[in-house]
């Protein structure tokens, strides 16, 4: 088992390696002054030229970058072109609440995900699963942007239940997560019903079912059991497309976040800043889906043994 | 609608019916509405306001006045800063810092009285020095700063005494007191600038009637009452500190958002309402409307005159005639901003007024032009000459800010129907960048927020140009004219030399003008006396909160 894990982070590193390099590759590619963005319209060439030589950006290609590595080895992701401060420092203002919401809204999907596909499948065919399914391709068809706005509408002007500003505060968290939450809860919703329907066909609840076990037993301690392995490895897919939807909400919100840091960096060839972003942003998604990875042997049997006995 | 504002709706109906039916003029109307804008009771003390701003999209807070190139930043370090004068109507300008000063005939010295009462808000105190470091610092190449632009020849600052500092110019410059009125040339503490170096962007200090607290990257500025201040700028209308204990800028980039915060009463105060809010605020009795003329360059179409099809300037002609503004700039921004008739916003001195109605819509002109060039219509109506078509590249950076793609969506429809094939191409700033200083494009647009029409140097001169400059204009008559509205110091004969210049830009369709933006304020009822300064910027220092 700790090989396996050892194996997996190995893997990970390799993974953001990539991912940084080739992030570096592309922002360099890019046509577009570093220097010219930084000093504004209407500088003279002088002052560009000035800004050119402090940040570094007459070295060679292969020497920025081989100055950039050693730094990331040694902890340090660099400065800011356009505000000079660590990037490390500029992302930690940023992360804590991007991953708060993050967090809260992938808890949400499951809290909301989960039952509605329990019961889309129970009632397979009949009138709640086709409610479900409505509200669901309702739901995924409205684009982030727009769910977002027609809340705030409803709960914080017409309603004035829930505030629209307030950073991290419960109350002003409530929407966007929910936004977020909610759309994300769809794909999981239809991944339960069709994973149970498939399971409830299977052999082994027939063989189940003649062993004379309650319905209400199969369902929760076998079947669900399964839905789950996939359901994870769905969750893990879908922190990619959730850090997407945050630039549009934290946007849309007004609230602080890494989105909004990274799209307005990467507009301004901040390339440090960018790097830094992706780096947490890849790094992040490679923890949670070795998380996923690793729960698999918690939750399947199966591989747990197979692994054992791989050790052996 | 409740019965209160069904009641409201009707009552208004009315007074509009009355209004119309006794004739009452429009200074009557005016003197109403202003009636209702500032309604009885004294100022209190106390209270917070809460702006939420558009601050776009940028997690960065700039707020070096002379660092700063972006007016959202400039909104806030208005509050912060004064000016050793201050703009006032009529092209006039006021004692601030500065109770007095002198041009020197020839125009090259400017001698400022400083007051001598006045302290940063880091305790130390504002004099003669400071002015000389901060023009000193402006105009350091080493520094960078935005600024720079607006000292234009600035040859060096002589402390005559504590009170008296003497500015020289290597040659005469006539914007300087126009620039020195704006927030970029604000003054700030060179204790503060040496203290905090790199990070004084973060750490403003300055004389203003706010001082900075605290900020939260992307999301919100924190500014506090300037328990010492005493020293307003003239025409303001109390003396003394501020009534507000604090405000607090939020950044709300969305515009529904905005107008959201505002009525659900997180805010109690925001700006730039999008077009469809602004009829429903203006008329409301629950919250108030302020708007007022952003001076500056306004936005503009520039067509790349260095490559074809713009090298024939009767092909520049026949696009602009192919353009109806007046329908667009309508339909975009239903009537809350009007258009354009010359590069400068109304209220820039020199502005040519003659220029308004002049020019419209003429499709059949264009036609008719463009045929005789040569550019003959095609099968799908594009037009053609020697097998290429008729296609335009617009490239853009900014995105719909200010509705601008909705615009260039309807113009586009418009330049169809005379046989331009408009291509639209959105690009991340440093690619934008690029294209511009290549000269791979065919239109670019832009705006400029500035005082004086010395703007269009900035713009069209080939001097002062970068590589980044969104002008390719190679004009002698043009650059000769531009450099004598620099250095006139005759009102009259520097504003008869703007109206040439104005003429020859829209004459030669080097720039095709097109909306005159009103930057406005909405707040609620309880806010009172928030107003825009003659620049088009926000002022707080007489804002009171009403119990």
């Amino acid at each position: 088992m700790t090989r396996r894990i050892l194996e997996r982070l190995a893997a990970s590193f390799a993974v953001i390696f990539g991912a940084s390099t080739l992030i570096f590759l592309i922002l360099n590619w890019l046509p577009g002054d570093t220097a010219a963005l930084i000093a504004g319209e209407g500088a003279s060439e002088e002052t560009i030229v000035r800004i050119r030589a402090q940040l570094g950006l007459g070295r060679p290609i292969g020497q920025q970058y081989w100055d950039y590595m050693v730094g990331l080895l040694h902890g340090d992701l660099g400065h800011s072109y356009a505000t000079r401060a660590p990037v490390l420092q500029e992302i930690a203002g940023q992360f804590p609440a991007t991953g708060s919401l993050a967090l809260a809204a992938a808890a949400v999907a499951i809290a909301v995900g989960v039952p509605l596909g329990v019961t889309a499948a129970a009632y397979r065919g009949r009138l709640p699963d086709q409610g479900i399914q409505v509200a669901g391709l309702t739901l995924h068809s409205i684009p982030a942007f727009w769910l977002g706005l027609l809340a705030i509408l409803l709960f914080s002007v017409r309603l004035r239940w829930l505030p629209v500003l307030g950073g991290n505060g419960f109350s002003a968290s409530v929407l966007p997560v929910g936004c977020l939450g909610i759309a994300m809860s769809v794909s999981i919703q239809r991944l339960v019903r069709s994973g149970i329907i498939e399971a409830l066909q299977e052999p082994y609840v027939t063989t189940l079912r003649a062993k004379g076990l309650r319905a209400s037993q199969i369902f929760y301690v076998h079947v669900l059991r399964n839905v789950a392995l996939s359901t994870i490895t769905l969750l893990g897919v879908l922190v990619g497309e959730l850090f997407s939807g945050l630039v549009v909400i934290e946007t849309l919100f007004a609230r602080p976040g890494l989105g909004r840091l990274a799209v307005y960096a990467m507009g301004n060839k901040d390339i440090p800043l960018v790097q830094g972003a992706i780096l947490v942003t890849s790094a992040t998604y490679v923890a949670v889906n070795l998380l996923v990875d690793l729960s698999y042997a918690w939750i399947d049997p199966r591989i747990r043994i197979a692994a054992a006995n791989e050790g052996a | 609608m409740n019965a209160r504002r069904r009641a409201l709706f009707s009552s208004a109906t009315l007074a509009v019916l009355l209004c119309g039916a006794l004739h009452c003029s429009r200074a009557d109307r005016e003197a109403s509405a202003a009636s209702r804008i500032r309604p009885g009771g004294a100022p209190a003390p106390g209270g917070e306001l809460v702006f939420g701003f558009d601050g776009a999209a940028v997690t960065e807070f700039n707020l070096d006045p002379e660092k700063s190139a972006f007016a959202p930043h400039h909104r806030v370090i208005r509050s912060i800063v004064d000016s050793l004068v201050v703009a006032q109507p009529g092209h006039k300008f006021g004692p601030w810092l500065a109770k007095s000063w002198e041009v020197s005939p020839d125009g090259r010295n400017y001698t400022f009285h400083l007051r001598d009462d006045v302290t940063f808000h880091d305790g130390t105190k504002f004099d003669a020095e400071a002015v000389k470091f901060n023009l000193d610092r402006v105009s350091d190449p080493k520094n960078a700063l935005y600024a720079v632009s607006d000292i234009g020849p600035y040859a060096g600052s002589t402390v005559v005494d504590p009170t008296t500092v003497r500015v020289t110019f290597s040659e005469p410059y006539a914007p300087f007191l126009a620039n020195l009125a704006k927030s970029t040339l604000g003054i700030v503490s060179p204790t503060a600038v040496r203290k905090y170096g790199d990070d004084f962007p973060h750490h403003p200090v300055g004389t203003g009637p706010y001082r900075f607290r605290s900020f939260e990257p992307a999301v919100e500025i924190v500014l506090d009452r300037n328990p010492d201040y005493k020293w307003p700028p003239a025409g303001a209308a109390h003396s003394g500190v501020t009534w507000l204990d604090r405000i607090t800028f939020k950044n709300v980039p969305e515009e529904a958002t905005r107008v959201a915060v505002l009525l659900n009463g997180q805010a109690n105060a925001i700006d730039l309402v999008p077009p469809q809010n602004v009829a429903e605020f203006r008329t409301s009795s629950e919250y108030r409307l302020l708007e007022g003329e952003l001076l500056n360059q306004n936005y503009s179409l520039y067509l790349n005159a260095k490559r074809p099809p713009w090298d024939d300037q009767r092909v520049r002609t026949a696009f602009r005639d192919a353009l109806d503004l007046d329908a667009a700039v309508k339909t975009v921004y239903l009537g809350t901003f009007d258009r354009a008739w010359s590069p400068l916003s109304p209220s820039i001195f020199g502005y040519d007024k003659t220029l308004e109605h002049t020019w419209h819509a003429e499709p059949e002109a264009a036609a008719r032009l463009l045929d005789e060039v040569g550019w003959k219509k095609g099968p799908d109506g594009i037009r053609v000459k020697d097998g290429k078509p008729l296609t335009v590249v617009f490239v853009d950076t900014q995105g719909n800010r200010e509705k601008r793609l909705d615009l260039m969506t309807i113009l586009r429809k418009q330049l169809r129907d005379t046989g331009f094939d408009l291509k639209l191409d959105s690009q991340p700033s440093g690619a934008y960048l690029a294209k511009v200083a290549a000269g791979e494009y065919d239109l670019v647009a832009g705006s400029l927020f500035a005082p004086d029409p010395d703007v269009l140097r900035r713009i069209h001169s080939r001097k002062l140009r970068t590589s980044f400059a969104i002008s390719k204009v190679d004009d002698p008559e043009l650059e000769a004219l531009l450099e004598a509205g620099s250095q006139e110091v005759d009102a009259e004969k520097r504003a008869a030399i703007y109206a040439k210049i104005q003429r020859v830009v829209l004459d030669r369709t080097y720039a095709i003008p097109t909306y005159v933006l009103k930057y406005n304020v909405a707040t609620s009822q309880s806010v009172r006396d928030v107003a825009i300064d003659v620049n088009g910027f926000p002022v707080f220092y007489d804002t009171w909160i009403a119990r």
